[in-house]
């Protein structure tokens, strides 16, 4: 399921195509929305595409199957041999193995297929029946499309993959008050910082989204998030906040702050929240970092404070390079776009060198010929003649006039 | 408020000591008052009688109009005016009193989280439970909410008020849930407050914080409010810890309180406290 991860931004027209698509394509498709070069799915349901904030737990699905069987395969013998599998027994493995091999038309052990199209369904289009048009969305071949972020989960752990299994109680209780803690204090500002904040949202996130999106959706559906979002944070905070910039900017960004604080205070030093294998928890905190920590925003207030909360950087850093390592742990916005346009125009140098080579013999061939046609220029002997005649009667003249 | 305007405020809040005559609005404990207000003014009130200051509780049909944010409780303390839990508790800090002191960080940030969980659930799902499911909707928050208030003042308030909590729910998606589905949330909020309680007598062991007071809060007036049908509160009485947490604060604390405290009046009511 792993191979599929990429498949975010999918354009709607591409839907179909999406299935066969192993990772190898994943990294042509740069077109993930959230594009920071990740191609990650799970940013596209980091709350930045409207999936509701009510559920807990996004994203991790995609993460959770490889997480624990490379970990364990290197360090220790699974666990619970006999239990519900947290790790996919070794026989499986086979299977499940990331689809470099384009392996991924049947998309996991249970033909799941994790899509990232319908941008085109956000619109009403029902290209993705059932999927209400909502990121990320999984297409499964016995339910269909799931597209709430928890019902995914559900159903996964219905699969028996679950990155939850070796919690104890107190540690899954603590997951949900944190996970609460991220959806109220982080998560509206998250949204402010990308889509509201008008700075940020002219200078970087519509072009971001506008870049990957193809014409013409890419006029009016940045802008048509931009009024959802806009609007949810009104209901959220209130009128009062929504007006007084001064007054959201200190009390909510203060809060979103401290949150983060409490976040860096509560891993310590540890690898993952829960010690050395990641949780959901994990899966749920990079998601709403990794994209604050890792875009270029012009405006970047609660960016440099969490860069100044050095075990937060470390921490998503260590996953970005251990669960997605396709990006070679460096997506910074500009490089691999920069490495796709670079080698694209390479290829297109010839058609271009071509292609201008003609038209300029096109536009040549069109002047002659016109001018040919007018008269204006022509090509007969005898029209030498008379235009060269001209002046050698003239000459005649002047020396008749002359003598 | 400006930064400088901040620092003064606390300031003046920090000189004045707590005065005799601190008073908590609300609604109307009678007839007007609603489960998920209640439960935050008892929150309040808890948290209040836990730093040891006094205050009186006044009720006024028209608290949420005259909250500086729209919400209920607030407390009128000397000539300034704070409400909602979290203000609150930040404003009595600046005068010296503070539960969470003696928490080491780690501690605090889990209690921050387990208070934002509470919010988020089980306010939310009172919330719900109230204003969206039509059945109670009709027959106890429309008759309670407006009850102050000629016909058809009522209606139109009630009416209004259903409005803007729809349009909230369905902002942070609760809108889609059905009433199953949010009592199962309630149930894993309960459940992981449970766990996190154990067999402590309070969530961070031996004194209270204002998470305590939070939890107490909503846990006991679930318990003894009467509604249309007792799935609420069951959810909660399934877990012992919980229940006995909520008799242990209320001795403590209300035991020997006789004026209006609500947790007298809830106690002696098993009479139907909302109907």
């Amino acid at each position: 399921m792993r191979g599929t991860a990429g498949l975010c931004g999918a354009e709607p027209s591409r839907v179909s195509s999406v299935e066969l698509s192993g990772a190898g394509r994943c990294r042509e498709m740069r077109g993930c929305e959230h594009g920071a070069g990740h191609g990650r799915a799970e940013q596209c349901g980091a709350g930045q595409c409207g999936a509701e904030p009510s559920s807990a737990v996004r994203d991790s699905t995609r993460v959770l199957p490889q997480a624990p069987r490379a970990d364990r395969r290197h360090r220790r013998a699974p666990l619970h041999p006999g239990a519900p599998r947290s790790v996919p027994p070794r026989g499986g493995d086979g299977r499940r193995r990331p689809s470099g091999s384009g392996s991924a038309e049947d998309g996991g052990a249970h033909g799941a297929v994790l899509l990232g199209g319908g941008l085109g369904a956000a619109l009403g289009g029902p290209r993705l029946p059932g999927g209400a048009g909502h990121l990320p969305a999984l297409r499964t071949r016995d339910e269909g499309i799931i597209s709430k972020p928890q019902q995914i989960i559900t159903h996964l752990r219905k699969q028996k993959y679950n990155a939850d299994y070796d919690l104890s109680a107190t540690q899954s209780a603590d997951t949900l008050a944190f996970v609460s803690l991220l959806e109220e204090k982080l998560l509206p500002v998250l949204i402010h910082t990308f889509w509201v904040d008008a700075k940020n949202y002219v200078e970087h996130t519509r072009k971001w989204y506008a870049e990957t999106i193809p014409f013409p959706l890419n006029f009016f559906l940045p802008n048509a998030m931009h009024k959802r979002h806009l609007e949810r944070l009104q209901l959220i905070w209130g009128d009062d906040y929504m007006e007084d910039e001064e007054k959201l900017e200190k009390e909510l960004y203060r809060e979103a702050r401290e949150c983060l604080t409490l976040l860096s205070q509560r891993l310590g030093s540890q690898k993952f929240f829960f010690g050395d294998s990641p949780a959901s928890l994990d899966a749920l905190v990079f998601s709403r970092l990794a994209p604050l920590l890792k875009a270029k925003l012009p405006n970047g207030k609660l960016q440099q404070h969490l860069k100044s909360l050095q075990n937060l950087c470390n921490y998503c850093t260590s996953i970005l390079s251990l669960y997605f390592p396709w990006d070679g742990g460096d997506p910074l916005t500009g490089v691999p776009r920069a490495a796709g346009t670079d080698g694209s125009e390479a290829e297109e140098d010839p058609h271009k060198r071509r292609k201008q080579l003609l038209s300029v013999l096109v536009g040549l061939v069109a002047m002659l010929g016109y001018a040919f046609l007018s008269g204006i220029v022509s090509i007969q002997r005898g029209s030498v003649g008379p235009a060269g005649r001209q002046p050698i009667t003239l000459e005649e003249e002047e020396e008749e006039e002359e003598e | 408020m400006s930064l400088v305007a901040e620092a003064f405020v606390t300031q003046l809040a920090a000189a004045e000591p707590w005065p005799e005559n601190a008073a908590l609005y609300q609604q109307l404990k009678e007839e007007q008052i609603l489960l998920s207000d209640n439960a935050s003014s008892l929150a309040v009130q808890a948290f209040l009688q836990m730093c040891n200051l006094p205050v009186r509780v006044i009720c006024r049909a028209n608290a949420e109009y005259m909250s500086p944010s729209g919400k209920v409780p607030f407390i009128h303390v000397g000539n300034q005016v704070v409400s909602e839990l979290g203000p609150i508790v930040q404003f009595v800090k600046a005068k010296g009193h503070s539960l969470s002191d003696g928490l080491d960080e780690v501690q605090k940030a889990e209690m921050k989280a387990y208070m934002e969980l509470v919010n988020n659930m089980l306010l939310t799902a009172e919330l719900y439970l109230q204003w969206c499911d039509d059945v109670t909707v009709e027959e106890i928050t429309h008759p309670r909410y407006g009850s102050p208030y000629p016909w058809p003042l009522n209606r139109i308030l009630s009416y209004q008020k259903q409005w803007e909590v729809r349009r909230k729910m369905k902002a942070i998606g609760w809108a889609g849930k059905t009433l199953e589905q949010v009592l199962e949330d309630v149930d894993q909020c309960c459940h992981a407050l449970s766990q996190r309680l154990g067999t402590q007598p309070y969530f961070f062991n031996k004194h209270p914080t204002e998470l305590d007071a939070l939890v107490f809060g909503h846990l006991f007036t679930i318990l003894t409010t009467q509604l249309i049908t007792d799935e609420l509160s069951e959810k909660v009485k399934n877990y012992s810890n919980l229940t006995a947490f909520c008799r242990r604060i209320e001795q403590q604390y209300f035991e020997g309180h006789d004026k209006d405290s609500s947790a007298i009046a809830a106690r002696s009511s098993k009479r139907p406290l909302l109907r």
